[in-house]
C-alpha cells in the first residue's frame, strides 16, 4: 500500500512527527445521551427480545427487566475501571489478555466478535421484516408483508441490507448529529404513543386479550422457576447491551468529570422507563397467552411489533415499522464498529493475521476486518434462515449466552487485573472487587445454566440438530470454532500466544508505592 | 527558509504521486517538504459511533508509520517533515496545515479513473480548490512511477484569461519561475472567455492585444535570463487548447481558480475536469486572491 522507493535513503527522518491536532472532547450531555439511546436501539431490541422473555417468564417481564439491569450495571463499572487505565480498541480482548494471558484473552475477544456478528445478522433480519411490513402498510397490500417468510427473498434482501451497512462502514460515511437526534427522538415518541394507545385500549376493553394491570408483575420472586428466570435474565442483559458505552466515554466528552455519569443515568432511566411502559402495555393489550396476538405465541414471538403494530395503532401502524426500521438501520453502523475494532486490535497484536489490523489508507476504517465481519454475518444469517424454524428467536437466545460469556470474562478480568489494588480505598473495594465480582458471578451462573437448559430440544423455537437444541449447538459451535481458530493461529503465528506482545500484568497497590 | 511545499499524503498511489511531485517542486524551488496526513476526528466521524480515543491513537500510530515509509521515498538531500493532523474534513485539515507552515504550495494526488476514483478526486479536490488560500498543485496519476524526482521544472506555462484573479495568477507564475529559474510560456485564454457568438477574427485580435499586454507585464516581473514566450492557443475551447499544446518534461501549468469555479460545480468544474484529463503535466491552481505572505 505504502509507496516505497527503490532509492534507499540512509539518513533517518529529520524530525519527529508532530502530535499537534489532538481533538478535544466533542460530546456534550445531549450528544452523549442520544448516542447512548441509539446504541441500545430500544425499538429494535425490544421487538426482538420481549417475545422470548414473555415466553420464559410470563407476566413477570417488567420484573425481569428491572433485575436484568443489575448484572449489567455491575459489569459496566468494571468496564469503566479497565477503560480508564487501558483504553484500547480491543476492549474485552485486550483487558482479558492483560489479566489472564493470551488464551483467555483470545476467547474473550472471540466472544465479543461472535456476539456482535450474531446481533448484526439479527438486526438485518429484523430490518427485512419491517421493510416488507412498511411497504404493505403503505400500499395496503397485506400480501407484501408475507413475502418476508419466503426464505429466498428474505435472504436476498437481508444480504442487500448487510451490503449497504458494510459499504457505509467501509467508506466511513458519516451520519450527521442532527439526523441522529431526529431518529432517536422519533423512535422514543413512537414507542410512547404505541404504549399509551395499547394501555388505553386495554382499559376500555377494546383489546385482544385485556389483562388488568397487576403490581405483582414487578415482583421478580413470582417467576415460576429458576431456569425461567435465567432465560429471562440473559435476554434482559441483551436489551441493555450497549448502554455501558455511555459510562466508558470519558475523554471524549466536553466535561469528563460529569457528562458520562449523567448521560449514563439519563440513558438508563429513559430506557428502563420505555421498556417497562412497553412491557406493561403489551401484556395489558395482548396477554401472554398463545393466542394469535398473545406474547406467548411462538409465531409472533421473534418479532412482536411486527404482529402488534397494526392491531394496536390501526392505520398509524406504519409509524412503528418506520421507527423499528430506522432504529435497526441507524444502529447498524455503531454495531459494525464494535467487532471490526476488536478484530483490528487482535490483528494489531498478532492474535489474528496481520491483515485484520490494517487500516484503509483513504477511508481510515478497519477495511479488511469490516469485510470479513460482513461476510461472516451474511453466511451466518443465510444458513440460519434455512436451518432454523425461527431464526431471529434462536439467534437472540444464543446471543444472550455469548454476551454472558464475554461480559463475564471481562468482569473477572477487572477483578483479577486490579488484584493488588482492591483495598487501596473504599471506592476500590466496591468498583475493583465487589461490583465486577458479583456481576461476573451472576453472568457466569447465567451462562452455565442457559447452556444446560438449551440442551433440551424444546428450548427456544424448538429447532433441533441431532436431538440437541439448536441454541445449544449454536452456542457451543461458536465457542468451539473459536477454540479451533485460536489453535490454528497459535500454530501459525505463535508470538502473541507466548505472551511477549501483550503480557499479563497487575498494577501495584498505590499504598505499596508510598514511602 | 523560504516557504515550504506541503503535501497532502495518503498511503495510496495518488499519495505517492503527490509526494513525487511535491519533492520535485520543493527541490526546484530550493525549499523544504512537509508531508501531512489528515485523519478524521473521531468525534465527527459519525453521530452513531462513539468517539473512541483508543481508535484515534491506533490511527495516529498507523499514520506515523505511513509517513515514515513515505519519507524514505523522498531524496535525502531535501529537508522533510511528517505530520499527522486530525480535522473534520480532509481539505480543512490540509489548508490549516498549509497555513500553519506558511506553505507556498499544497500538493495533492488525483485518483486514477474509475467511477469511485473520479468521485473522490472530485469531492476532495473540489473542496480544496474552492477554499484554499494557497496555490494547489494536482499531481497527475502515475507521477510517482514516471517522473525523475530530480527533474527541474524547465518551463512554466501560465494560462491567462480575463477572468478575475488574472493578476494574482501572473504574479504567482512569475514568482515561481523566478525562484525555480524556469522559462515562462504565456497562453492567452481570452478568446474563450468572450461570450459566444462574437466574430472569431475579432476575438483573435483581442486575444493578440491581450497577449502583448500580459507579455510586457511578465517581462517586467521576471529577472534577467528567464525567457518569456507567448503561445497561440489553438482550438475552440480551453480543453482543446490544452490538448494541442506541446509540453516539455517537467513542465507545469498554472491556472486561475476562477476558471474552475463553473456555475454548476457539483464536483470539480467541468472545464477543469476536462483539462485534468487532457493534461500530461501537473496543474497548479492559483486562488483568486493570493494570501499575502507575512511569515
Amino acid at each position: 500500500m505504502s509507496e516505497k522507493s527503490h532509492t534507499v535513503v540512509s539518513d533517518p527522518v529529520t524530525t519527529g512527527i508532530s502530535q499537534k491536532g489532538l481533538s478535544a472532547g466533542t460530546l456534550g450531555l445531549i450528544g452523549a445521551v442520544v448516542l447512548g439511546v441509539s446504541t441500545v436501539a430500544p425499538a429494535y431490541t425490544f421487538t426482538a427480545a420481549v417475545g422470548p422473555t414473555a415466553s420464559a417468564v410470563g407476566t413477570q417481564v417488567p420484573a425481569i427487566i428491572l433485575v436484568g439491569f443489575i448484572p449489567m450495571l455491575l459489569v459496566a463499572f468494571g468496564y469503566r475501571e479497565l477503560n480508564r487505565v487501558m483504553p484500547d480498541s480491543g476492549t474485552s480482548f485486550t483487558w482479558a489478555t492483560r489479566a489472564f494471558g493470551p488464551w483467555i484473552g483470545w476467547m474473550a475477544g472471540w466472544g465479543l466478535v461472535a456476539a456482535t456478528i450474531l446481533v448484526l445478522s439479527n438486526l438485518a433480519g429484523i430490518a427485512v421484516d419491517f421493510l416488507f411490513l412498511l411497504i404493505s402498510q403503505i400500499t395496503g397490500n397485506a400480501d407484501v408483508a408475507e413475502l418476508t417468510r419466503n426464505p429466498f427473498i428474505n435472504v436476498a434482501v437481508c444480504l442487500a441490507f448487510v451490503l449497504a451497512a458494510t459499504w457505509v462502514s467501509y467508506r466511513d460515511l458519516r451520519t450527521s448529529e442532527k439526523l441522529q437526534y431526529w431518529l432517536v427522538g422519533f423512535q422514543v415518541v413512537v414507542l410512547i404513543v404505541f404504549a399509551v394507545t395499547a394501555i388505553v385500549r386495554a382499559t376500555s376493553g377494546d383489546a385482544f386479550d385485556p389483562t388488568p394491570f397487576d403490581p405483582n408483575w414487578f415482583n421478580p420472586f413470582a417467576v415460576s422457576s429458576f431456569s425461567a428466570a435465567v432465560a429471562g435474565l440473559s435476554l434482559s442483559i441483551f436489551i441493555f447491551w450497549g448502554w455501558d458505552l455511555t459510562l466508558t466515554m470519558n475523554e471524549e466528552t466536553k466535561d469528563p468529570e460529569k457528562t458520562p455519569g449523567r448521560a449514563a443515568t439519563i440513558v438508563v432511566l429513559t430506557i428502563v422507563f420505555l421498556y417497562l411502559l412497553l412491557a406493561v402495555a403489551m401484556i395489558m393489550f395482548a396477554g401472554v397467552g398463545e393466542g394469535p396476538l398473545g406474547l406467548g405465541n411462538p409465531d409472533i414471538q421473534e418479532n412482536v411489533f411486527f404482529a402488534l403494530s397494526n392491531p394496536i395503532m390501526g392505520p398509524l401502524g406504519f409509524l412503528v415499522s418506520l421507527a423499528v426500521l430506522t432504529s435497526s438501520a441507524s444502529s447498524l453502523q455503531a454495531t459494525f464498529a464494535s467487532p471490526t475494532r476488536t478484530l483490528l486490535a487482535m490483528g494489531h497484536y498478532g492474535a489474528l493475521p496481520k491483515r485484520f489490523g490494517s487500516v484503509h489508507p483513504r477511508f481510515f476504517s478497519p477495511g479488511y476486518a469490516t469485510i470479513v465481519a460482513a461476510i461472516v454475518t451474511s453466511v451466518f444469517y443465510a444458513v440460519m434462515r434455512f436451518v432454523s424454524e425461527n431464526t431471529l428467536w434462536d439467534t437472540i437466545l444464543a446471543l444472550g449466552m455469548l454476551i454472558c460469556f464475554y461480559y463475564g470474562l471481562t468482569a473477572f478480568a477487572c477483578v483479577w487485573y486490579f488484584r493488588h489494588q482492591w483495598f487501596d480505598s473504599v471506592r476500590d473495594v466496591f468498583f475493583k472487587l465487589l461490583f465486577p465480582l458479583v456481576g461476573g458471578v451472576i453472568l457466569g451462573v447465567l451462562f452455565v445454566t442457559t447452556l444446560i437448559d438449551t440442551m433440551d430440544p424444546a428450548y427456544g423455537s424448538g429447532s433441533e440438530i441431532f436431538g440437541v437444541g439448536l441454541v445449544f449447538v449454536l452456542g457451543i459451535a461458536v465457542i468451539a470454532i473459536g477454540v479451533v481458530l485460536m489453535i490454528v493461529q497459535a500454530v501459525r503465528e505463535p508470538a502473541f500466544f507466548r505472551g511477549t506482545i501483550l503480557g499479563t500484568e497487575a498494577p501495584p497497590s498505590a499504598r505499596a508505592r508510598r514511602p | 527558509m523560504t516557504a515550504p511545499v506541503v503535501v497532502g499524503y495518503t498511503a495510496t498511489d495518488a499519495g505517492g504521486d503527490a509526494v513525487a511531485l511535491g519533492a520535485r517542486l520543493a527541490r526546484a524551488l530550493g525549499t523544504g517538504l512537509h508531508l501531512v496526513i489528515v485523519l478524521p476526528n473521531e468525534g465527527t466521524r459519525s453521530a452513531a459511533v462513539a468517539p473512541e480515543r483508543a481508535y484515534e491513537d491506533h490511527l495516529r500510530a498507523q499514520g506515523k508509520r505511513w509517513l515514515q515509509d513515505a519519507m524514505t521515498s523522498v531524496p535525502s538531500d531535501l529537508e522533510r517533515h511528517g505530520h499527522v493532523r486530525f480535522a473534520d474534513s480532509y481539505a480543512e485539515g490540509l489548508i490549516a496545515a498549509g497555513e500553519e507552515f506558511g506553505a507556498r504550495l499544497i500538493v495533492v494526488g488525483t485518483a486514477r479513473g474509475g467511477l469511485f476514483g473520479r468521485h473522490t478526486l472530485g469531492s476532495v479536490a473540489s473542496e480544496l480548490l474552492h477554499s484554499s488560500t494557497i496555490p494547489v498543485a494536482l499531481a497527475p496519476a502515475g507521477t510517482a512511477q514516471e517522473v525523475d524526482l530530480r527533474l527541474p521544472i524547465g518551463r512554466i506555462t501560465i494560462a491567462v484569461g480575463s477572468r478575475p484573479g488574472a493578476e494574482a495568477l501572473l504574479e504567482e507564475g512569475t514568482a515561481l519561475a523566478a525562484d525555480s529559474r524556469s522559462d515562462v510560456r504565456l497562453v492567452s485564454l481570452v478568446p474563450f472567455d468572450a461570450p459566444p457568438g462574437l466574430d472569431t477574427g475579432e476575438l483573435r485580435q483581442v486575444g493578440a492585444k491581450h497577449g502583448e499586454g500580459v507579455l510586457a507585464a511578465a517581462r517586467a516581473a521576471l529577472p534577467q535570463g528567464i525567457a518569456v514566450e507567448t503561445a497561440h492557443a489553438p482550438g475552440d475551447s480551453v480543453e482543446d487548447a490544452v490538448a494541442h499544446l506541446d509540453w516539455l518534461p517537467g513542465e507545469v501549468v498554472l491556472v486561475g481558480s476562477s476558471r474552475l469555479a463553473q456555475p454548476r460545480r457539483l464536483f470539480l468544474g467541468s472545464t477543469a475536469a476536462k483539462m485534468l484529463h487532457e493534461l500530461p503535466v501537473p496543474m497548479i491552481v492559483v486562488p483568486r486572491s493570493r494570501r499575502t505572505p507575512t511569515d
